[in-house]
C-alpha cells in the first residue's frame, strides 16, 4: 500500500469513529440535553412538585384566564398528548398569545399547577408575512413543531 | 488533484478572481440588506425584528460552512499533503470566526424582543457558542507554529476533530426540545414565505461571495509571506 | 417594545464586523505582496 492510501484509509476511519462517538454521545445526552419538559414527558418523568424545572409547549386556544390584579394569569400548555395548566404573575412576552408557544421557568405545586416565576415565547418555523397570517394559518399550522397539538 | 498545487498557477486564477468576488459580493449583500431593511412586509408574531434574519441566518450559514471548509481541507492537507490545503484552512478560520461571532450577537439581540431573553442555554444556542471557542482554539493552535504560510498538523487533526460540533448545531433542534425554532430552510421545502425567503437567498449567496474574496485575499497573503520567508531564509544561508 | 434599536443594532454589528474583515484581510494582503514583490526585485 502506498502511503498516501494508507494515510486516506487511516483519514476514513477516524472521521467514522468520529462520527459514531458523536452519535452515540448526542443519543446518550437525549433527555438530558433538552432544554424543557413537555406535558408529556414531564408525566413521564415523574418530577416531584417543589423542584425547579422548565416547561414548554404550546399556549391552548381559549385557555387563558387574566386576574382581576392585572398581573396574574393562568392558562393551559399544551403537547400533542397531554395538557397542564400553568399559573404566572408578572408581565407576559410579546409574543404571547393563544397558540403560540411559551417556555416556562418554575416548579409543580402540590395541586399540579405549574407555577412559573418567568415566561419566555418560543416562536416556530413558519415565517408569515401579518397580511398572510389570516388566510394562511394553515401555512403556520404545518409546523414540524412536535409541541403542536 | 495536483493541478492546482502550484501556487503560481493559483495565484493566476486568484489575483482576478479575488475582486470578482469582492464586487458582486458587496452589491448582492448592500441589495439584499436594503431590500430586507425596507421591502420586507411585517411578520405575523414577531413583526419587523423579522428583518434580522438577513444578517443573522447567512452568518450562521458562514459560520458553520467555515469549519465544514476546514475539515475538508485539513483532511486533504492529512492524507494528499496539498500544499494549498493548510493554507486555505488556515485563511478560513479568522472570517470564519466572525461569522461564527456576528451570528451569536445578532441571534442574541433578536432573542430580546421576540423571546423575551438575551440568552439560554439550549441545545442550538450552546453549540454554536461552542463552535465559537473552537474557532478561538484552531486559531491560537494555526499561529503556534512558527512558519507562516503551513499550518501545523495538530491545527489540522484539531479542524477534523471539531467537525463533529457541525452535525450536533444542525440536529440540536431535532434531537432536543429548545428554545430556538425548528429548522425553517430543510431538503423536503422552506417555512418561510417567498417576501423573506428570496432576499434571504440573495443574502447568503452576496455574504457566500464576500466570504470567498476573503479567504483568498488572506490565502495571498499567506503565500506571498511564505515567498518572503523562503527568500530571507536563502538570502541568511547565502 | 420599540423593534427599531434591535433591527439597527444588529445591522450595525454586522456591517462592523464585515468591514473589518474586508480591511484588514486587504491590508495584509496588500502588504504581504507588495513585500514580497519589493524583495524579488532586489539582487
Amino acid at each position: 500500500m502506498k502511503p498516501k492510501h494508507q494515510r486516506l484509509l487511516l483519514a476514513i476511519i477516524a472521521v467514522a469513529a468520529l462520527v459514531g462517538a458523536g452519535l452515540i454521545a448526542a443519543s446518550a445526552l437525549r433527555e438530558e440535553a433538552s432544554y424543557f419538559y413537555t406535558p408529556t414527558t414531564l408525566v413521564a418523568a415523574n418530577v416531584e412538585p417543589g423542584k425547579a424545572i422548565r416547561l414548554g409547549g404550546m399556549v391552548q386556544k381559549g385557555s387563558i384566564v387574566r386576574g382581576g390584579d392585572g398581573v396574574s394569569i393562568t392558562f393551559t400548555v399544551r403537547d400533542q398528548r397531554r395538557s397542564q395548566k400553568v399559573a404566572y404573575r408578572g408581565i407576559t412576552p410579546d409574543l404571547f398569545g393563544e397558540g403560540s408557544g411559551v417556555v416556562a421557568d418554575g416548579r409543580l405545586g402540590p395541586d399540579r399547577v405549574f407555577v412559573a416565576d418567568s415566561l419566555l415565547a418560543k416562536h416556530d418555523e413558519n415565517y408569515v408575512p401579518r397580511e398572510l397570517a389570516d388566510i394562511d394559518m394553515s401555512a403556520a399550522a404545518k409546523t414540524k413543531d412536535t409541541l403542536v397539538p | 488533484m495536483h493541478r492546482f498545487a502550484n501556487p503560481a498557477r493559483f495565484l493566476r486564477i486568484a489575483r482576478p478572481l479575488t475582486p470578482a468576488l469582492f464586487w458582486l459580493g458587496l452589491i448582492l449583500t448592500l441589495a439584499a440588506c436594503i431590500w430586507g431593511l425596507f421591502f420586507t412586509p411585517t411578520e405575523r408574531l414577531m413583526g419587523d425584528t423579522v428583518k434580522i434574519i438577513f444578517v443573522h441566518v447567512p452568518a450562521a450559514w458562514l459560520g458553520m460552512g467555515g469549519w465544514t471548509g476546514i475539515a475538508i481541507a485539513s483532511i486533504v492537507q492529512l492524507v494528499w499533503r496539498h500544499p494549498l490545503a493548510g493554507v486555505s484552512a488556515r485563511a478560513i478560520a479568522v472570517p470564519g470566526a466572525t461569522f461564527a461571532a456576528i451570528c451569536l450577537i445578532t441571534g442574541s439581540i433578536w432573542g430580546r424582543p421576540t423571546w423575551g431573553t438575551w440568552w439560554v442555554w439550549d441545545g442550538r444556542l450552546t453549540s454554536m457558542l461552542v463552535l465559537f471557542f473552537l474557532y478561538l482554539g484552531y486559531i491560537a493552535l494555526s499561529n503556534a507554529s512558527s512558519n507562516k504560510g503551513d499550518t501545523s498538523r495538530v491545527a489540522a487533526v484539531f479542524g477534523i476533530i471539531g467537525a463533529i460540533n457541525i452535525p450536533i448545531i444542525n440536529r440540536s433542534v431535532i434531537w432536543w426540545e429548545s428554545q430556538h425554532q425548528k429548522a425553517s430552510i430543510t431538503l423536503g421545502g422552506s417555512s418561510i414565505d417567498s417576501a423573506y425567503l428570496v432576499p434571504l437567498f440573495v443574502a447568503v449567496a452576496g455574504f457566500s461571495l464576500l466570504f470567498g474574496a476573503l479567504v483568498l485575499m488572506r490565502m495571498r497573503a499567506a503565500l506571498a509571506e511564505m515567498r518572503i520567508e523562503a527568500r530571507m531564509r536563502r538570502m541568511a544561508e547565502s | 417594545m420599540p423593534h427599531a434599536p434591535f433591527i439597527i443594532a444588529s445591522y450595525v454589528i454586522a456591517g462592523v464586523g464585515l468591514t473589518w474583515l474586508v480591511i484588514s484581510s486587504y491590508i495584509s494582503m496588500r502588504r504581504a505582496e507588495a513585500s514580497a514583490a519589493e524583495l524579488k526585485d532586489r539582487p
